[in-house]
């Protein structure tokens, strides 16, 4: 006799029978993993907690269905940056109007191949090495390390008003510089 | 403060700060020196990782999120979507995941009234439980029905901004959406008044002298 059974079933493990671990579970492991790298990713172009962990969410939810299929985590990764970008686009997009012929950095890259820190740090030293002296410095004190703008100014022997159009400057002309990822 | 010095100054401060990117205006070349800003200030604090409260917050969202959500054009269609339906294809929804501020406001609301529309039995009222939302489908309209003493109401299941399947949050008694943060009572209004979602379509349900419950649905 045979019994029908719908094809979701799992029946007790006995002799013969094949455990089947729940395949959602495995592929929430490997989504987390690789949302750690798309996070690391995100926030290191938005610069802050909040708004990189709303991208981060969904770009998750948005890839629910590709996660379900068990695909292999190099699969997942593709998928998963892709959707990145194109949740970026519209982050920016929204935030700045800007267009998505202005977004060709972001919407351009490729699906990282050297872990985020190692990117971020090189990214930064080939753009800051393109500046002039005084943009240069004007942003390695006020961004990377912390200095408010009268200590920026303090530093430099200039004042707080020239420092702050120094800095705009500066950041002008550093989103100027094209670096390759 | 309507410099441009003043106003890329005080969201690179805010960015210090560790807060959200806050659009001022300002020309193109402002924008892209706010973004290299940002990428700037990520740099200085060096590689990010998940908050771990975060990190469960995600992992519950990917596992209770339902199996099936994502609709197909036609089926979007059919339930009275079909300008959003336009981003489904290829499986990606359209970028903006926010409605956009521009857009002019829809109520919401309307009932799904299929051209060749025939009702369909879906479920026995005593099936039905008192204030929990029952997911039904008749032919190719998805609803949830709500019972209240003899009387069944029914909303769509697709969400009113992005063409995803609701599900039924039985703690919170409301329907969310699994594509971004969104949530509906059982009459399909917004329950967020900062966020201004249309109403859930209505679907037409009546109930019949034996006891029935009939969806105005598809063949």
């Amino acid at each position: 006799m045979t019994i029908d059974r719908p094809p979701d079933a799992v029946g007790p493990a006995g002799s013969g029978d094949v455990l089947q671990l729940p395949i959602e579970a495995r592929a929430t492991d490997i989504a987390l993993g690789e949302l750690e790298i798309v996070y690391a990713f995100i926030y290191a172009r938005v610069g802050n907690r909040a708004d990189a962990e709303d991208l981060t969410q969904q770009v998750a939810l948005k890839a629910i269905p590709r996660l379900r299929q068990g695909a292999p985590a190099s699969a997942i990764r593709g998928y998963l940056f892709a959707t990145a970008r194109s949740v970026l686009g519209g982050f920016w997009s929204t935030r700045l109007g800007l267009s998505e012929a202005e977004l060709h950095e972001d919407l351009a890259l490729a699906v990282p191949q050297v872990a985020p820190s190692e990117e971020r740090a090189d990214t930064v030293q080939r753009i800051l090495a393109e500046l002039s002296d005084n943009y240069r410095r004007v942003l390695e004190l006020r961004f990377l390390h912390g200095y408010s703008l009268k200590e920026v100014a303090a530093e430099m022997n200039s004042t707080v008003g020239a420092v702050k159009v120094m800095q705009l400057r500066a950041l002008r002309a550093a989103a100027k510089v094209e670096v390759s990822e | 403060m309507n410099k441009p010095e003043n106003r890329v100054d005080k969201i690179v401060s805010e960015l210090l700060r560790g807060r959200r990117l806050k659009l001022r205006g300002g020309d193109a070349e402002e924008k892209a020196a706010i973004t290299t800003a940002a990428r700037l200030i990520a740099a200085r604090q060096g590689p990010q990782r998940m908050n771990p409260a975060f990190r469960k917050h995600l992992e519950k969202a990917l596992e209770s999120a339902p199996a099936e959500h994502w609709l197909t054009r036609r089926a979007a269609i059919v339930a009275g979507f079909g300008v959003a339906a336009g981003a489904v294809t290829g499986g990606l929804v359209g970028r903006a995941m926010e409605p956009a501020a521009a857009t002019p406001r829809r109520r919401g609301g309307e009932p799904v009234n299929p051209i060749r529309g025939r009702w369909v039995d879906v479920a026995a009222l005593a099936d039905l439980v008192d204030g929990q939302g029952k997911r039904v489908t008749a032919g190719s309209v998805g609803a949830f029905l709500f019972r209240r003493g003899d009387t069944v109401t029914a909303v769509s299941s697709i969400c009113s901004h992005l063409p995803c399947e609701l599900w039924w949050n039985r703690g919170n008694s409301v329907l969310d959406c699994p594509c971004h943060p969104a949530s509906f009572t059982a009459d399909g209004k917004s329950t967020d008044p900062t966020y201004p979602l249309p109403a859930l379509n209505v679907v037409h349900v009546r109930v019949t002298d034996t006891g029935r419950v009939e969806v105005l649905g598809t063949a």
